[in-house]
């Protein structure tokens, strides 16, 4: 598991695949999202989509999914307070593979926690093509090995 | 009665919705699919965290904010997804049985630069439980049809 100190600006690491099905894509967005063009394929035909299509919030519970279930790149996080500048840069279809790279861009020790530090990684979601569909910056509090 | 449309949204609109109130079915459901951390998952677990009891995932805070944003905005509107978010905080934890709704503020509108038939809102949305607390916030964009160019020269008239 790496700690505060183990990572580097510059560190990327890749995690995934994970498939994308209509199924999926229309469960989620009973749920969370029911917009015709998640929910309905002609629906989705009559859009600039152009096609059944994730909603976007879908697409980042995935990008978590990959981030989380990977054991040999897992961090000590103590948490998130959120994220930056997120993206949706082009539309999840079913069918899509996707996976996800996170860099390191940023990294803080906290003034007032001690025992953790601020680490901010660009995060992108690719899908079978290499190309980018999502891409944000989170923002990670992430636990020290020994406390500064 | 009609949907709106981009030209219909001004700067300075405040809305307020929503009433969801959140099970620990649906919590340990979304953990186990997207984000199995103990605490996502498991009451006892929870217990022994510092969070002191089960708590939602912040992906799917995100996930209730949004089906509270479609049933009462984007459902009566020509909604054509969103270019992305500026920035999200999650302020507070989300607990079994909280009651969450949407204070929704517009606070800017542009047309779209890539699609002339439609046009770009900037919401600011806070998401409060019951007791009034912010639990998450963000600044976010929506993307609306424009009215056709026909209909507007009528409302014009």
């Amino acid at each position: 598991m790496k700690h505060f100190e183990d990572i580097e600006i510059g560190d990327r690491m890749t995690f995934g695949s994970l498939d994308v099905t209509a199924d999926d894509i229309k469960r989620f967005a009973r749920d969370y999202d029911p917009q015709p063009f998640h929910m309905d394929e002609e629906a989705g035909k009559a859009t600039h989509f152009g096609g059944l299509v994730a909603s976007g919030w879908h697409t980042a519970a995935m990008t978590m999914k990959l981030l989380i279930s990977d054991p040999e790149n897992s961090v000590a996080s103590l948490g998130s307070p959120g994220f930056d500048e997120l993206r949706w840069r082009r539309p999840v279809r079913p069918g899509d593979r996707l996976h996800v790279t996170s860099e390191c861009i940023e990294k803080t020790p906290s003034r007032s926690r001690p025992e953790m530090g601020v680490v901010r990684f660009q995060v992108n979601t690719y899908n079978q093509d290499d190309e980018v569909v999502m891409s944000f910056v989170s923002i990670a509090m992430i636990a020290r090995r020994e406390a500064a | 009665m009609q949907k709106l449309y981009w030209e219909d949204f001004q700067i300075g609109d405040r809305r307020e919705y929503g009433g969801h109130t959140v099970t620990k079915e649906e919590i340990v459901r979304f953990a186990k699919e997207f984000d199995p951390q103990p605490f996502h998952l498991d009451e006892e677990a929870a217990r022994q965290s510092h969070f002191g009891g089960l708590v939602a995932s912040g992906w799917q805070s995100a996930g209730f904010f949004m089906r509270m944003l479609v049933d009462n905005a984007l459902a009566g509107a020509q909604s054509m997804g969103s270019p992305g978010v500026e920035w999200l905080r999650w302020r507070k934890p989300v607990y079994v049985g909280d009651t969450l709704h949407v204070r929704q503020e517009i606070v800017d509108k542009r047309p779209s630069r890539n699609h002339d038939n439609m046009g770009h809102v900037k919401n600011r949305f806070e998401v409060l439980n019951q007791n009034g607390e912010v639990v998450m916030e963000m600044e976010s964009y929506g993307m609306f049809l424009r009215r056709p160019a026909d209909e507007r020269e009528e409302t014009a008239r």
